[in-house]
């Protein structure tokens, strides 16, 4: 009896005094540092297991120990087929070629309506280039304070490190609304018009219209920011290299727990200027009442094709083209009467190509149109 | 006795039927009929209509059981949505962010209709039947499974939160939005049933040259991102369930990759492949974008755990405490949470960050995840700075808004912490402020 009653009181003391002088007091098996004794590698606490426990979490640890026969190995074919990544060594990156020109027209068709003419942007859609990459990268100091509306420059040229990133992205995410489906010929254009907009040269050569790329050359792109980014993450020591900067707080700033006349004087405030961005959809509200039915609330007809079909020009105004909900916009379409519009849509009009590129029948089109029409009201 | 014909009493009996319907459906017309039978009751000026009134679900019936087979909020909640902005999309809405109302959020686990999403070429609807994970690269056997093989892993469920690391990061140069679901809604917290990672590797063969890890999505962005082989062999999972159920496809459906604490953009959607290198892979989300650029010019790459950070969610902008009256008792109320290990504490400061107090923790407190903080306060009616200040079990304790600009300037988009303030006025209204001192 009484010795574990000894026993208890000193689990008691052990565990009081445990709790005030451990740095982890919400969990005892919290470490910086790995099984393998190494340091945790972004800086944080990892949670080894410890008596089937890993911090609040029960685990079975026999479900740890491997020996699963789920699944198969997969054919070289299926596995060339999903590999589709391009490292900056060349890994991954196919034989091909395209000149400037070739791509010029590749981007007027496929790429000139997001990121406009000569790859400058707008409407929130990225920037390819900013003038002269070799001096745009300069800018990279540049921060918005003290009146210096002038901010760094963050685009292909100026700010990524390496080529083989331009063209894994192309090939795989580019068009936006129609990935995958440009032929390695036609990326090779398309990055080299994207250099050439960028002015960077390849082994010292500027690209001239005829300037044509291919595997071999592409590897030889140096960007101007391959020096830009920290921790360095290549070769043997990259690993060690993360691990030694994240553990090193002062790299990303860590506060201090002052509790008491933290700083002299009253506090110095920014506040949002004018009525800040508030233009929310839906607005924010706390009134819990029902909204009054809305006619025909059932799903309007052409809103489903809408949106498969016509909501990527018409979403925003940012091709152009009458964004859906814009009452203003919609009435200046609408001045020569509803048959006009359906003409227009059905055989195009401007940047409208016939019928938005689509081969909807045309009582779907005037459908779609109905819809857009009354979404705008 | 009388002696009726057979019809006439049937004829009676229907009518005497009939004469109760019609009474009941008399009362029933009138919304006080029902109290005023079991006692007549005269309502009074200071009575409450929501108490005195017979409500018409008191009086009929409600929906069957077999009205919505899979639930639904209720319909006076409509106001409780993710939202968006066009500032926050890269021209259209496919490239784009949905904000999760974290002020209506209760607990620390995000409904899934609720969690934040956010896509790069729109949300993937995946036929899981025609979905294939692949792990190859510097592994000995590579291995495919259907998502009915990768299920029959033992699973693991892990609560804890994702944040997109530009949470917040518009308001580097100053507060810019007038609500707490934009400045600070990119992240939601659910409980997450999947497999780790290093228990499937178990089997393949990892080869000791592998030191990085690519995983992939199948969506329209076909979204890669490389992590470190030390985070896939401590917590890193593929998860398939998200608080009890599948994946939204929002969430990546039928399987996403989970990285406990890192940017939400590692936790790939709609993951297809993973893949082992000795070398790291360069993805566009880890050098155009998701790199923080400090002032030196020199971006930090990989930058992978969300830092300590708390806010307060009551008050807020949008839950402001114009209704309160002076003497009120009332609850402060807020998130705190670390990508780099549990809450230890949060501090609160009424004074923008002068003088500081302790707030309790309460209710679960969980590696990575949210952790909701707490202080009592009489309402006053006098304008507060309300601040907070959270710690972890790493050491990292959330810096000043001066601090880290003195250290990452305002150009570096991702990654901010600062300590967040309000301004409550003495009508109890809520404004977004920083306190630069």
């Amino acid at each position: 009896m009484f010795k574990s009653y000894h026993k208890l009181i000193l689990s008691t003391v052990l565990v009081a005094s445990t709790a005030t002088t451990a740095v982890f007091a919400k969990y005892a098996d919290a470490s910086r540092t790995y099984t393998n004794g190494k340091k945790v590698i972004d800086g944080g606490s990892t949670y080894p297991v410890k008596s089937n426990k890993t911090s609040a979490y029960h685990v079975n640890t026999k479900a740890d120990k491997g020996g699963f026969s789920f699944g198969r190995k997969p054919t070289a074919n299926e596995i060339k087929a999903w590999d589709i990544d391009v490292m900056p060594d060349g890994t991954g990156l196919p034989e091909g070629k395209g000149t400037v020109e070739e791509g010029d027209e590749i981007y007027e068709e496929k790429c000139s309506a997001c990121h406009f003419d000569f790859g400058t942007g707008g409407s929130g859609y990225p920037a390819l280039q900013k003038g002269n990459a070799y001096e745009g990268q300069k800018s990279l100091t540049n921060q918005r304070v003290g009146g210096n509306d002038e901010g760094p420059m963050r685009v292909f040229g100026t700010y990524w490190p390496h080529a083989s990133t331009l063209w894994w992205y192309i090939k795989t995410g580019m068009p936006h609304p129609a990935p995958m489906s440009l032929t390695n010929d036609e990326v090779y254009a398309l990055v080299a018009y994207i250099v050439s907009i960028n002015e960077l040269k390849i082994d010292g050569e500027e690209l001239d219209d005829e300037y044509e790329l291919n595997r071999e050359k592409f590897l030889k792109i140096v960007m101007p920011n391959k020096d830009g980014f920290i921790p360095k993450i290549d070769g043997p020591k990259g690993l060690e290299n993360v691990r030694k900067f994240f553990n090193d707080f002062k790299n990303y700033g860590n506060g201090t727990r002052c509790m008491k006349n933290c700083f002299n004087g009253k506090p110095v405030l920014a506040r949002i200027s004018g009525s800040g961005i508030s233009d929310y959809e839906p607005p924010i509200t706390t009134k819990r009442s029902m909204p009054a039915a809305k006619e025909g609330a059932a799903e309007a007809p052409g809103k489903k094709t809408y949106e498969a079909s016509c909501a990527v020009c018409h979403a925003t105004d940012a091709m152009g083209a009458p964004p859906v909900g814009n009452k203003k916009a919609w009435a200046a379409v609408l001045e020569k009467g509803i048959d006009k519009v359906y003409h227009n849509a059905i055989n195009g009009k401007g940047g409208m190509p016939p019928k938005g590129g689509t081969s909807l029948a045309d009582d779907k089109i005037k459908e779609v149109i109905n819809y857009m029409v009354g979404a705008s009201k | 006795m009388t002696k009726i014909s057979k019809a006439s009493q049937t004829e009676k009996q229907q009518s005497s039927r009939r004469d109760f319907f019609r009474k009941t459906a008399a009362y029933s017309v009138s919304a006080l009929a029902a109290a005023s039978v079991m006692a007549p009751v005269k309502i009074n000026a200071e009575d409450d209509p929501a108490i005195m009134e017979e409500k018409k679900w008191g009086t009929t019936f409600g929906y069957p059981v077999t009205h919505n087979l899979y639930g639904q909020p209720s319909p006076y909640e409509h106001i409780v949505t993710r939202r968006n902005t066009k500032l926050l999309s890269s021209g259209n809405y496919y490239a784009s962010i949905a904000m999760c109302p974290i002020h209506e959020s209760m607990g620390i686990i995000t409904p899934n209709g609720l969690f934040f999403s956010r896509s790069h070429g729109g949300t993937a609807e995946i036929d899981p039947n025609e979905h294939r994970l692949m792990i190859h690269g510097l592994v000995e056997k590579p291995l495919v499974l259907t998502m009915d093989e990768l299920k029959k892993y033992p699973s693991v469920s892990r609560i804890h939160f994702i944040e997109c690391p530009a949470n917040g990061g518009p308001e580097w140069r100053g507060p810019q939005f007038p609500s707490i679901q934009f400045a600070k809604g990119m992240m939601s917290c659910a409980e997450w049933t999947g497999v780790y990672i290093k228990d499937i590797l178990k089997d393949l063969g990892l080869k000791k040259e592998a030191r990085w890890m690519l995983a992939e999505g199948v969506d329209n962005s076909h979204m890669g991102r490389t992590i470190p082989i030390d985070k896939v062999l401590d917590d890193a999972m593929i998860v398939w369930g998200q608080n009890g159920e599948a994946l939204r496809p929002e969430q990546g459906y039928p399987i996403r990759l989970l990285v406990p604490g890192w940017e939400g953009n590692l936790c790939v959607k709609w993951l297809g492949r993973l893949e082992f290198a000795s070398e790291p892979f360069y993805a566009k989300e880890e050098t155009a974008k998701y790199s923080a650029l400090k002032p030196s010019g020199k971006a930090i790459q990989h930058f992978y755990a969300n830092e300590v950070n708390s806010v307060i969610t009551s008050p807020c902008p949008d839950k402001p405490w114009t209704d309160l009256k002076k003497g009120d008792l009332v609850e402060i109320e807020g998130l705190a949470w670390s990508g780099m290990g549990t809450i230890e504490g949060v501090d609160i400061s009424f004074d923008g960050g002068k003088n500081w107090v302790e707030a309790s923790l309460k209710g679960l407190v969980l590696p990575k995840a949210w952790t909701r903080f707490s202080f009592m306060y009489k309402y006053e009616g006098k304008p507060l700075l309300l601040s907070s200040r959270a710690r972890d079990d790493a050491g990292h304790i959330q810096p000043t808004v001066k601090h880290e600009r003195e250290v990452m300037g305002v150009e570096s988009v991702y990654h901010r912490n600062g300590i967040f303030t309000w301004e409550v006025t003495a009508k109890g209204e809520v404004n977004n402020v920083q306190v630069l001192s």
